[in-house]
């Protein structure tokens, strides 16, 4: 007990209008964002579509995108392979296409299928043959597979997947991780000078360097 | 194309020995200078724990940086059961600055590949991988060369001089990242995944490529094997230190040009300095950065510190990958450290919260002081956060990563004061906006 009747309240008045003339450092999403952190991959929650059903379709990308690995997942995968964890299997068991379906109630042409059809998968094929489909192999198979497609379509690493035995996932983990391989089309200049700005380049560094010495004459 | 320095004719030529043929790839002449006289010597004469005894006796260190002797790494892969083992040698040479491990590679690439030859036999491994970088490509074409005639030869591949042990030695070019020099992120990538560290124990030693023993070493390291066979443990423990014996190769960087230079160890910093160009006209010594991008600033008045590990270690800096740089007095060393900091924090992997957290906190503090909007709380932070990311960091890319601020606080203590006390940039490179002396008292 205080022996000035009040003087707690007051107290906690004061701070409240102490706190209320401080700036403030909420930021109003949507309208105002900050750029994220490069490396800043988001917070993790699983979503529920309004039928009541996760929208998760056990692809493994997020276990494998988790750089210390953390998140892990039951279920069976795309390729009917069966992995125990935690939660029912049956929760995650669906193939994407039939949850799609069941979701809308019609076949929903999904966006990330489009440009699966064209690629010519004879060259990667042979690829596969020459590394005698070794998923220890792995960068260098992605590394010949660029070299010869100039980019790495999405649908050649899902044959990869399906021909190495290698989780898609942890593919795509390879594939992103290496600063070389990309998964467009190498037409823009303004995506390498983009990576460029956020990624310290070797090139750039040795610039900087020179510069901060003093000698900016050097090449 | 970086030159050799000029060093003093009483400097040993180890790593060096050799490096000069005309023809790097001619096997004929290696051989008659002796190239696989070493490894022959050990599979006739001195066997699998003889050679592994030896290479003890002689003291060698790893010169990938860490210091690791060498015969202890091969000693637990030997003994380690498993149904195979490898050596890997690590060329990637991760340092854009230094390409010291590369000239080594192209000069004598014979020395390379009968060194890793003669680990992969000692510790009983039939595979050996060199991995070099993609962009590397003449010491790619130089190794591929030197293996293919010394398997023509049946000095490497199938039945090593009729012993009837098999070393097969394959070039793997690694590219993408600075951190695939670190061993077990570069057992990663040869293992196809994505390149990030692996905690510690067990080492590579033990659980290394494909989950078996491996010895990781770095190409001068496994150089200096052959010699070692051929005259002796003694003769190599006298050169240099007595706990760092033998020579290291470096790269001196200077306002006026670079050089590669063979040093033994324990040489005195201002030797090594006194190798390259004077500075130009006016200009005075003010700092050399020791060890890389994420290397020690290191004053003036510490140029006597001895260059090898344990000393370079006490002082802040290491010596990594054995590149010097010289900033004279037209440097700002709260800008060099920012931009060291910076490069380092974007090639953190992204796995621990040191690396991925730490190092970019670490970057933003020194932006602020750089850009003139410090907080007076920053030097203490700096501090305090150097020693947060060093206790927990999973890798070490993560400790030496705090080295270039905590060396230029330590002994730039002044410049950088005048950064966030006055907004002031002594040597005029850092453009701070004035900042009104009340906001930061
Ligand atoms: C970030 C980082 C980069 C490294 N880069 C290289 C490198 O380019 N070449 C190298 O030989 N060792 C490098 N190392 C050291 C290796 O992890 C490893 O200690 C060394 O290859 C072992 O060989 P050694 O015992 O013969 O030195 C690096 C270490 C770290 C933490
Ligand atoms: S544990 Fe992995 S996924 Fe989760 S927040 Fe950290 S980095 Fe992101
Ligand atoms: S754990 Fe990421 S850089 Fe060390």
């Amino acid at each position: 007990m205080s022996l000035v009747p009040g003087l707690g309240i007051a107290k906690g008045m004061a701070l409240t209008l102490r706190r209320f003339f401080e700036p403030k450092v909420t930021v109003k999403y949507p309208e105002d964002r900050r750029d994220p952190p490069p490396k800043f991959r988001g917070r993790l929650q699983l979503l529920y579509d309004e039928w009541g059903t996760l929208k998760c379709e056990t692809c493994f990308q997020c276990a494998q995108a988790c750089p210390i690995e953390c998140i892990d997942m039951g279920g069976m995968d795309t390729r009917g392979r069966f992995h125990v964890h935690w939660g029912a299997p049956e929760t995650y068991g669906e193939r994407r296409e039939e949850s799609a379906l069941r979701r809308s109630g019609r076949p929903v042409p999904d966006p990330a299928y489009l440009p699966f059809a064209t690629v010519d998968m004879s060259a990667l094929d042979a690829i596969l043959e020459d590394y005698d489909h070794d998923p220890g192999a792995m960068l260098q198979i992605l590394e010949a597979t660029q070299a010869a497609y100039g980019y790495l379509p999405v649908a050649t690493l899902k044959r990869i997947s399906q021909k190495t035995g290698a989780w898609y996932a942890m593919i795509y983990g390879t594939a992103t991780y290496f600063q070389h391989l990309r998964f467009e089309p190498p037409t823009a200049t303004e995506q390498a000078a983009a990576m460029d700005a956020h990624r310290p380049s070797e090139g750039s560094y040795l610039t900087a360097l020179d510069a901060a010495l003093g000698s900016t004459a050097r090449a | 194309m970086v030159d050799l320095l000029t060093t003093p004719a009483a400097w040993p030529a180890i790593l060096l020995e050799r490096a000069g043929a005309e023809q790097p790839t001619d096997l004929d002449a290696a051989t008659q200078a002796g190239a696989f006289d070493s490894l022959r010597r050990v599979i006739r004469n001195f066997g699998a724990t003889g050679s592994i005894a030896i290479i003890g006796q002689s003291g060698l260190r790893g010169r990938g940086g860490a210091g690791y002797p060498a015969a202890d790494k091969w000693r637990t892969a030997a003994t380690t059961d498993a149904p195979r083992r490898y050596v890997v040698i690590n060329g990637y040479g991760a340092d854009p600055a230094s390409a010291t491990d590369r000239y080594l590679l192209e000069h004598d690439p014979f020395t390379v590949v009968e060194g890793a030859a003669i680990a992969a036999f000692a510790i009983g491994a039939s595979e050996v991988f060199i991995a070099v970088r993609t962009e590397a490509t003449e010491a790619i074409r130089s190794l591929t060369a030197a293996i293919g005639s010394a398997e023509d030869a049946g000095l490497v591949g199938l039945d090593v001089f009729g012993s009837g042990h098999d070393i097969r030695v394959t070039v793997r070019p690694v590219q993408g990242a600075y951190m695939l020099g670190e061993e077990t992120v570069l057992l990663k990538a040869l293992e196809g995944k994505r390149g990030q560290p692996e905690q510690r124990p067990p080492h590579p030693a033990e659980r290394g490529l494909f989950g078996m023993p491996t010895v990781v070493q770095n190409v001068q390291t496994i150089a200096a094997v052959p010699w070692i066979i051929r005259n002796g443990a003694e003769a190599f423990a006298t050169i240099g230190l007595a706990d760092a014996p033998g020579t290291i190769l470096i790269q001196l960087r200077t306002a006026a040009g670079d050089g590669i230079a063979e040093v033994p160890l324990g040489t005195p910093l201002r030797e090594i300095v006194g190798l390259g160009a004077t500075l130009p006209m006016g200009r005075s010594l003010k700092a050399i950065l020791v060890g890389g991008p994420s290397g020690g600033i290191l004053p003036a008045e510490l140029l006597e510190t001895p260059y090898a590990f344990e000393p370079l270690r006490a002082v802040g800096a290491h010596i990594g990958s054995g590149s010097v740089i010289v900033a004279d007095d037209r440097t700002c060393i709260v800008d060099l450290a920012r931009l060291l900091t910076r490069f380092c924090a974007g090639e953190a992997c992204g796995k621990t919260i040191p690396c991925r957290i730490g190092t970019r906190r670490l970057t933003e503090i020194a932006d602020r002081v750089v850009d003139g909007r410090p907080r007076p709380t920053d030097p203490q932070l700096l501090i305090d956060l150097s020693e947060d990311i060093v206790a927990s960091a999973l890798c070490d890319h993560e400790r030496l990563t705090t080295l270039p601020l905590s060396t230029g606080m330590r002994y730039f203590r002044s410049e950088l004061d005048d950064h966030i006390l006055r907004s002031a940039c002594p040597a005029g490179v850092c453009h701070p906006i004035a900042v009104a002396s009340g906001a930061i008292s």
